[in-house]
């Protein structure tokens, strides 16, 4: 016999051994049954824990930030008490045509800002607020530098600074110079821009520039009904200012390469919980866990914190957790009239360092079909839920450590399908119109809003737990 | 190359042993799992020849060897699992060891070999809607030894040899056991959170030996005209499996692990065996090794209603085994070639109340001139249980070898 003959022979007899293997079966019960004999379910047992009147040992607002880049959008005026100034940084170097408004006798100039026209147009944007008409109260600021040396390499200069570093300096802004001014605001559907009339004092100023001037230029309306929403820099549609003389009308139009955004706070509540939107702001709650523990150990009969070996839990896991809260809105200021959810995270252990992990959310459709999604606040209802499972998991894990349930919140998005399950941007067509429209989850604009939260995080929560766990001895 | 590391991804894929004692150390690859030995129902441990290998019960063995032998084993074994009615049909493919020798005249002989010593290992799933039951159980534990061994035949008692292997410990450990969500005892407002979310709890370590780089065999053997026979002596040593808990959602998403470790004391074990030659080419064989369990073993326990020890009792394995060996004169016929074995033994497992009988026939087809040799051994038997939790297995296994053979560092005769 060939060798050949052999060693197929041996693959068909393993093929076939293998094949015939694969023709038997046998049924689930029987494995049912075998993992039965070693101790081990076949599915794991959810149970449910609710812990009441958890009151926190601290919960302080922090501000969120105060530069923003201003490239896509920005926001002029007070809103919601926080002023938003708008920082235009503008450099040029026209020595002909600063010469020729050095000779002028009159001169002018206009600051023009877009208006975000997809906001004001917006579906959600409620119709009935516009036109929007104010005389707005500006004080306008600036920073003239000319420069020393060449004014190409000045202008230069000036591009070479890190976005960054030139925020940074933003938050020690000192002007040169100042002056207030009014200006007729007047914002209807269709109006797209803002032309804001500019203090001679800046004109004549300008007059005094050289070759190459870095113009930085604050606008700031403290006193304004609302904060106006325009187009950054980096849309279509930057911000510029225009300067023109009246002898000749020549003109120029200097556009801001970039822009900023500093908020300042003049929000005043005493013993409020001050969370405002779009501008990260943050709450940071502390809950002490001795009651949860207390609870467990109620309910398992064991000890609470696990302190054998070293000391890590790991005899149950949180399938989910819940964290309950009462609302009152009463304080509260927003824009659009529309819900806004609060986002979630806990402070959590990642190899010995701690850690904010933002939570999930799971849904409970049925609920939010009959009374909409339960994390939202300017909506119906009085109370608040928010999920905190990572950070319980991380909470009972390590209960030995005596750490507490450390958890952060801020405003999120307003919310377009408070009542619809999906959590989807989905596609549908309208019944009656029978077009194809799109329903967004979320606006995707932030609404400038205030909301105390000083209710929800001093009056008792209620905690609910979903819990699955390895113990035995359960039959 | 690829090749050879596909049918190893393959193996591991497929990888499977039996169900009994899985928490424990799970089941034994006895003599290294050899397809030869297995083909004389794990007898031969004395059987000595030009070329027959390493033997890590009988290290000795290899100094009569006057070729280099490298083989790798592997085991397909179908079985049947019982118990109240009930019968669970599974299959197992591994790999339990390969061997190197490497005989250097008079200087001795070394080799080398990796030796699955204990697997437990099986990956099994369960979906029912109907009880609600929704699991997934996966074992995957190895206790590999590396096990390097000198053997040498004394100065002047030609006859006599004496053998040495060291065992280096080393493998991994992982029990894994998912679990859908059972919502019974959930309240229906309350069910909406439980939907979707699988748990795994979570357990997996390392083994190696405490305090010790590794354990030991020394074996003594005498090969006579007629009759041979060997002695050998294991160290005791104790196991150490560091294990790792954890309670888990996904890879990503877990708790921190709760580390408790297990140590196992595994006895010492004396082996015997002799081996008859009957007539030209004919021999009888018969084995013995056992081991004096003191202690029980730990297992990896410490969920739900495991048990947290094995009971143990005194392990042996006695075989009887028959051999003709096969021509080594290339121009005679295939079939007087061929090395026929035929074997049976009984195993008292180290588990309380598991004991093993089998038999089994074998044959090692040369191919080719020389140089390459294809072992096959086709194996069936019973293992009866009456301890807790441990269900009878009917077993079929088939057990391949692949062998070369070369007469490196061999001068002409």
């Amino acid at each position: 016999m060939k060798k050949k003959n052999i060693a197929f022979l041996i693959l068909c007899g393993l093929f076939a051994a293998m094949l015939s293997a694969c023709l038997f079966d046998s049924d689930d019960t029987a494995l049912s049954s075998w993992l039965n004999d070693q101790g081990l379910p076949d599915s794991y047992k959810v149970q449910t824990v609710t812990i009441e009147d958890l009151t926190p040992v601290s919960a302080e607002a922090y501000a969120g930030k105060t530069v923003f880049s201003a490239y896509d959008r920005a926001l002029l005026g007070a809103q919601a008490g926080l002023n938003h100034d708008l920082v235009l940084d503008i450099a040029f170097r026209d020595s002909t045509f600063i010469d020729s408004l050095s000779k002028s006798d009159s001169a002018a100039a206009f600051v023009t800002l877009f208006v975000l026209n997809p906001f004001y147009s917006a579906k959600y944007f409620p119709a009935d607020s516009l036109p929007y008409e104010e005389t707005l109260d500006l004080k306008v600021e600036w920073k003239l530098d000319v420069g020393k040396g060449k004014p190409k390499a000045f202008v230069d200069s000036i591009k070479d600074i890190k976005d960054s570093a030139w925020r940074e300096e933003l938050a020690e802004w000192e002007a040169d110079n100042s002056a207030d001014t009014t200006y007729e605001l007047s914002i209807g559907a269709k109006d797209s821009l803002v032309k804001i009339p500019m203090p001679s004092a800046l004109v004549e100023d300008l007059k005094n520039a050289g070759s190459a001037t870095h113009l930085q230029l604050r606008l700031s309306a403290p006193d304004s009904k609302r904060a106006y929403r325009i187009y950054g820099t980096g849309s279509g549609l930057p911000p510029f200012i225009r300067v023109k003389t009246f002898s000749d009308t020549t003109y120029k139009n200097f556009t801001a390469f970039r822009m900023s955004e500093v908020i300042t706070y003049t929000d005043t509540c005493d013993g409020c919980l001050l969370l405002h939107g779009g501008v990260l702001d943050s709450i940071v709650v502390e809950y002490p866990t001795d009651k949860v523990l207390e609870a467990l150990s109620d309910f398992y009969g064991d000890a609470f914190p696990f302190d054998e070996g070293d000391g890590y839990d790991v005899r149950q896991a949180v399938v989910l957790a819940q964290i309950t809260f009462p609302r009152d809105d009463s304080e509260g200021i927003n824009e659009l009239g529309l819900p806004i959810q609060v986002v979630v995270g806990t402070f959590i252990d990642s190899l010995d360092t701690e850690i904010r992990k933002m939570e999930e959310y799971r849904l409970n459709r049925k609920m939010i079909v009959e009374s909409g999604h339960p994390n939202l606040v300017f909506f119906d209802g009085d109370s608040l839920s928010l999920q905190v499972t990572y950070g319980m998991r991380d909470v009972i894990n390590q209960a030995k450590s005596g750490r507490n349930l450390k958890m952060m919140v801020r405003l999120g998005y307003p919310m377009l399908q408070s009542m619809d399950s999906a959590y989807v941007d989905y596609a549908f067509k309208d019944s009656t119109t029978g077009k194809t429209d799109t329903s967004y989850v979320f606006f995707s604009h932030f609404d400038y809003a205030r909301y105390d939260f000083g209710t929800s995080f001093s009056k008792p929560a209620t905690l609910k737990l979903w819990l699955a766990t390895k113990r035995g001895g359960e039959e | 190359m690829k090749k050879i590391l596909g049918l190893i991804v393959c193996l591991v894929a497929f990888t499977q042993a039996s169900m009994i004692g899985l928490d424990a150390l799970g089941e034994e690859n006895v003599v290294g799992g050899s397809a030869a030995a297995a083909g004389r129902g794990y007898a031969g441990g004395a059987k000595t020849g030009e070329a027959e290998g390493l033997s890590v019960t009988n290290p000795a063995r290899m100094a009569f060897d006057t070729k280099v032998v490298f083989n790798l084993n592997f085991l397909l074994e179908f079985y049947t699992a019982e118990r109240h009615g009930d019968s669970y049909f599974t299959k197992n493919l591994a790999m339990p060891s390969f061997n190197l020798s490497f005989p250097m005249g008079d200087f001795g002989a070394f080799g080398v070999s990796l030796w699955q010593h204990y697997s437990s290992v099986i990956r099994e799933e369960i979906s029912d809607s109907a009880s609600a039951a929704e699991a997934k159980i996966e074992y995957n534990g190895s206790v590999y030894e590396i096990v390097p061994t000198y053997a040498v035949r004394l100065p002047y008692l030609r006859n006599i040899s004496l053998g040495a292997a060291m065992h280096v410990v080393m493998g991994s450990m992982k029990r894994s056991l998912t679990l859908g969500p059972n919502k019974d005892a959930v309240a229906e407002e309350d069910v909406w959170a439980t939907n979707n979310k699988d748990i795994t709890d979570y357990v997996d370590g390392s083994w190696e030996i405490e305090h010790h780089p590794g354990y030991y065999t020394g074996s003594i053997q005498y090969r006579g005209r007629q009759s041979s026979f060997y002695f050998s002596y294991t160290t005791g040593y104790t196991l150490l499996n560091e294990l790792e808990y954890n309670f888990r959602f996904s890879e990503v998403d877990t708790l921190v692990p709760s580390k408790i470790d297990r140590r196992i004391e595994v006895p010492a074990m004396f082996a015997t065996g002799v081996n008859y030659r009957l007539a030209k080419r004919h021999n009888v064989m018969m084995d013995l090794q056992w081991r004096v369990w003191d202690e029980d073993v730990e297992n990896i326990g410490h969920s739900y209603d495991m048990r947290s020890v094995t009971k143990t009792q005194d392990d042996f394995v006695a075989s009887i085994g028959y051999q003709r060996d096969g021509s080594g004169l290339y121009y005679d016929p295939f079939w007087d070639r061929i090395t026929y074995r035929a074997g049976a033994w009984f195993k008292n497992w180290y588990i309380e109340d598991v004991y093993e009988i089998g038999g089994s026939v074998g044959a090692n087809f040369p191919l080719g001139r020389k140089g390459i040799a294809v072992d096959l051994a086709l194996q069936g038997g019973k293992r009866i249980s009456e301890s807790k939790g441990n269900w009878e297995e009917v077993f079929l296994g088939v057990r391949l070898g692949l062998m070369g053979i070369g007469s490196w560092g061999q001068s002409r005769r």
